[in-house]
């Protein structure tokens, strides 16, 4: 278990109590994404639904961050950075876009899991960080959707 | 005692914050887990000083603060942040916020400006 927060400051936490809340929090957020994710599968403007993406991934990105989670924190930070374009656009890719988000949730939820039954962040997937940089550098285009990836 | 209300959607957020600043003596009076909840808790608490997220559900935390401004213009914001919301935090501070503080927290760093914060106000 990474060493955290404890020691950052004058005060202590208790890291067991922080990873316990984090995989109960994390496993509601990735919950409330994949509901998000299907509704914005049938209708790629749905607005609400692309915030409760970018909030979820940022939600476990503070929360990864605090635990020295760098994986989790990498990947939640890509997937939030890509989720701002899109609300910015007004809606998601519906092709590419979507799959791509599909893939983040399940690679989050890998890591949670790695977490859960290990007590640490399983290691980053290199392709899926990269296919999010890419797909988040593209410029926004007048409320078009990014380009295909 | 200076009384803190704590907005963040997570309650993991919550809960460090509060275990990072009642040793230090502040009392929590308050929780809020969006950008509604903390103006009504405000209206309702008066703390001291609220420290709150500025990605929330239902307000965002920047429209929170204009709305706790508009109640209370001597009202004492710090807004938490993440690495990256650099213009979020502008805003933020535009819009009345005192100060921020940025995640992952650092104790010494939200003890400090939480005191700060509150020493300017008085």
């Amino acid at each position: 278990m990474a060493s955290g927060f404890a020691g950052a400051g004058t005060t202590k936490l208790d890291l067991e109590k922080y990873t316990a809340l984090f995989l109960e929090e994390a496993t509601e957020h990735l919950a409330e994404m994949s509901t998000a994710l299907l509704a914005l599968e049938k209708e790629p403007g749905d607005g609400e639904a692309i915030d409760v993406v970018f909030r979820m991934a940022h939600s476990i990105k503070g929360m990864a961050a605090s635990l020295e989670m760098d994986s989790v924190t990498e990947l939640s930070h890509r997937l939030e950075d890509l989720m701002d374009g899109y609300r910015a656009a007004g809606r998601v890719d519906a092709t590419e876009g979507i799959a791509l988000l599909f893939r983040s949730l399940d690679g989050l939820e890998r890591m949670v899991e790695g977490v859960r039954e290990n007590g640490v962040a399983p290691a980053l997937d290199d392709g899926l960080v990269a296919l999010l940089g890419a797909a988040a550098a593209v410029p926004e285009n007048e409320g078009e959707p990014p380009k295909k990836i | 005692m200076k009384t803190v209300l704590i907005a963040d959607d997570a309650s993991f957020m919550r809960q460090m914050i509060r275990d990072i600043i009642e040793p230090e003596g502040y009392e929590v009076v308050g929780e809020a887990s969006d950008g509604v909840e903390v103006v009504e808790k405000f209206r309702e608490l008066h703390p001291d000083l609220v420290m709150m997220d500025i990605v929330m559900p239902k307000r965002s935390g920047i429209d929170a603060v204009k709305a706790i401004k508009a109640e209370d213009p001597t009202a004492a914001v710090v807004m938490c942040s993440a690495l990256g919301q650099e213009t979020l935090v502008m805003e933020a501070i535009q819009a009345g916020a005192k100060d921020f503080i940025v995640k992952p927290f650092k104790p010494d760093a939200v003890i400090t400006t939480l005191a700060k914060t509150i020493e300017k106000g008085e």
